[in-house]
């Protein structure tokens, strides 16, 4: 007990510790997190033989595991909590092309999962690591970087939203697809199972509510947050006992609050509590996580990286002309798309998760991982470093366009 | 996107998922943009055309864009109405008036029951009633919901006021 309070402690402190020099050096918390539990954990720490203290290394404890899982479940809560059908069904025509547009990076990785791994499911993985970019830190940088008050903010926002949609229902399937195992008969039935959920949280959705409302109808904050907690992890805790995606169940959970008076209350209460949790997975998903496996999965990291930025700036680019963005607006919109993060990790632990059920293979799971942690370390800090230093980018993109679209009167506006 | 025409301003709102609400104000020499956080912070940038980039002015919390706002809005003083600018007398002595909303532990006590010289410092001049009002009211005149009392006290009077009025 004792000592995995001593563990906990040093995982809160590396965390604060790399979160600060993060934010010094203007960059995503998120790669620091990851990289301070993989340093901390037994693939690097525990490897060493320290002097005095011999081998000493923060383990995988059951804590750190449950606190990794609570903060996928916060994650998707906040995202279900922010999600507002009316808003995306009153710019639907814009954010239907921007995103549709945007799936073609799924498009993308099926093909490049298919070509490297072979089979559906690794495949299928793969394109959702590519193609889901990162909510987190891009609202960061938006914020950081003052776009946040400038148009670029809603076409990559409403991407944004658009791919939480589908990523809520990719994981639902995904998740039903791994945890079913290689029988196909076996498969369509868990996807018939993973809709039927979706569909029965759906209706707690549209007709829960009132429900929701009078469960945090409370003027003390303390209730609220208890209550809220209660919910989600109480529905998310039983979707996973069912064998159904627990972040899936997060989601709806949040979506069903969403239209109740207490939004903001909960959103403002339970902000540190996601945070905490979320760290803490970034952290887990380091500890996991053997850097000797880079070696083996370095090739796929780099074409990954070498064919997904385009796509994604392409994407992105065609995303912010669907909003009526000038050139130099829709490079913006282009550069902040590439940065992908927690959503590709939550991926990459349906394969951990399947593995560790017996249902898919754990030597792959391993190697999905291995490739989603690296990929995401590159992308997340590439995708940052894009956006703050985005000048360059944006002088060539419009005389390399707006030239070309003079010469070419069709494609100017 | 919603777009709103007060008097002949235009103002744009839209949403910024998980971020807030964002308002876009046109101004003689640009635009200046508002952004809610749905934390609480505001933050206001400023554009000198809307083709440029948003610079952002100043960034306060809720609380002190609350009073900020109040302050811009002309709640302490509003230079347009000439009798209002008599509240500051000279030597820092405040003459204000405040109402007495239902639920306040004001109502139904005389201003001697209430001790409201002794614990506040505030003298009450007169009381507005209806239509009415009641000048230089006696100790036992009893206080009702609705009445507007005004009184006279330096800054710390008031605030000491304020405090047992609402209770």
């Amino acid at each position: 007990m004792a000592d995995v309070l001593f563990e906990i402690g040093i995982m809160f402190a590396a965390i604060a510790g790399v979160g600060a020099l993060a934010d010094r050096l203007g960059q995503s918390v998120i790669p620091f997190y990851i990289i301070s539990g993989m340093l901390l954990g037994q693939f690097v720490l525990g490897r060493l033989s320290l002097p005095m203290l011999g081998t000493v290394y923060v383990s995988e404890s059951e804590f750190i595991a449950v606190g990794a899982e609570l903060g996928i479940v916060f994650l998707l809560f906040f995202l279900g909590l922010e999600f507002n059908l009316g808003r995306l069904l009153a710019r639907r025509r814009q954010i239907g092309t921007a995103g549709t547009i945007d799936l073609a990076n799924f498009g993308v990785g099926l093909v490049l999962g298919w070509f490297v791994f072979g089979a559906l499911i690794p495949a299928v993985l793969l394109a959702g690591i590519v193609y889901i970019s990162s909510s987190a830190v891009i609202t960061k940088s938006l914020l950081d970087l003052g776009w946040i008050a400038n148009d670029e903010a809603e076409p990559l926002l409403g991407t944004l939203v658009y791919e939480d949609l589908f990523i809520a229902i990719y994981l639902a399937v995904t998740s039903a697809l791994v945890l079913g195992g290689d029988d196909v008969g076996a498969a369509v039935a868990d996807v018939g199972i993973a809709i039927g959920f979706i569909l029965v949280l759906l209706a707690a959705v549209q007709f829960g509510t009132p429900l929701f409302d009078r469960l945090v109808a409370t003027d003390n904050p303390e209730f609220i947050a208890l209550r809220s907690i209660a919910a989600v992890v109480l529905v998310a805790g039983t979707a996973l006992a069912l064998g159904v995606s627990e972040a899936v169940a997060a989601f709806f959970v949040g979506m069903a609050f969403a239209p109740t008076d207490y939004t903001h209350d909960i959103e403002t209460l339970l902000e540190p509590v996601r945070d905490t949790f979320a760290a803490v997975f970034f952290f887990w998903i380091g500890l996991v996580t053997d850097p000797l496996l880079f070696g083996g999965v370095a090739a796929l990291i780099a074409l990954a990286v070498l064919v997904t930025t385009p796509t994604k700036l392409v994407t992105g680019f065609f995303a912010g002309r669907a909003f009526d963005l000038d050139t130099k607006r829709s490079t913006r919109v282009a550069l902040g798309m590439t940065t992908r993060g927690e959503f590709s990790l939550i991926i990459a632990t349906v394969a951990v998760t399947g593995a560790e059920a017996g249902t898919f293979d754990p030597a792959l799971a391993q190697t999905i991982n291995a490739f989603a942690v690296g990929y995401v370390l590159v992308m997340a800090i590439l995708g940052t470093t894009l956006m703050q230093y985005s000048g360059p980018f944006e002088s060539v993109a419009v005389s390399w366009v707006d030239r070309s679209a003079d010469d070419d009167p069709v494609v100017g506006d | 996107m919603a777009g709103c025409a007060l008097l002949d301003m235009t103002i744009r709102e839209s949403d910024l998922p998980g971020v807030g609400k964002k308002f876009e104000i046109d101004l003689d020499d640009g635009e200046m943009v508002v952004v809610i956080h749905n934390t609480g912070k505001r933050e206001v940038f400023r554009r000198p055309d809307p083709s440029a980039d948003s610079e952002k002015v100043f960034e306060f919390s809720d609380d002190l864009a609350r009073t900020i706002g109040s302050i811009i809005e002309g709640a302490y003083f509003q230079p347009v109405e000439p009798d209002t600018q008599e509240t500051t007398l000279p030597g820092g002595i405040l003459l204000e008036w405040y109402e007495i909303h239902p639920g306040s532990p004001l109502i139904g006590e005389t201003i001697e029951s209430a001790d409201i010289g002794n614990r506040t410092g505030l003298a009450v001049v007169a009381i507005q009633r209806d239509d009415k009002v009641v000048d230089s009211p006696s100790a036992n005149t009893t206080l009702r919901e609705g009445d507007t009392v005004i009184g006279v006290g330096t800054p710390e009077n008031c605030a000491a006021f304020e405090e047992i009025l609402t209770g």
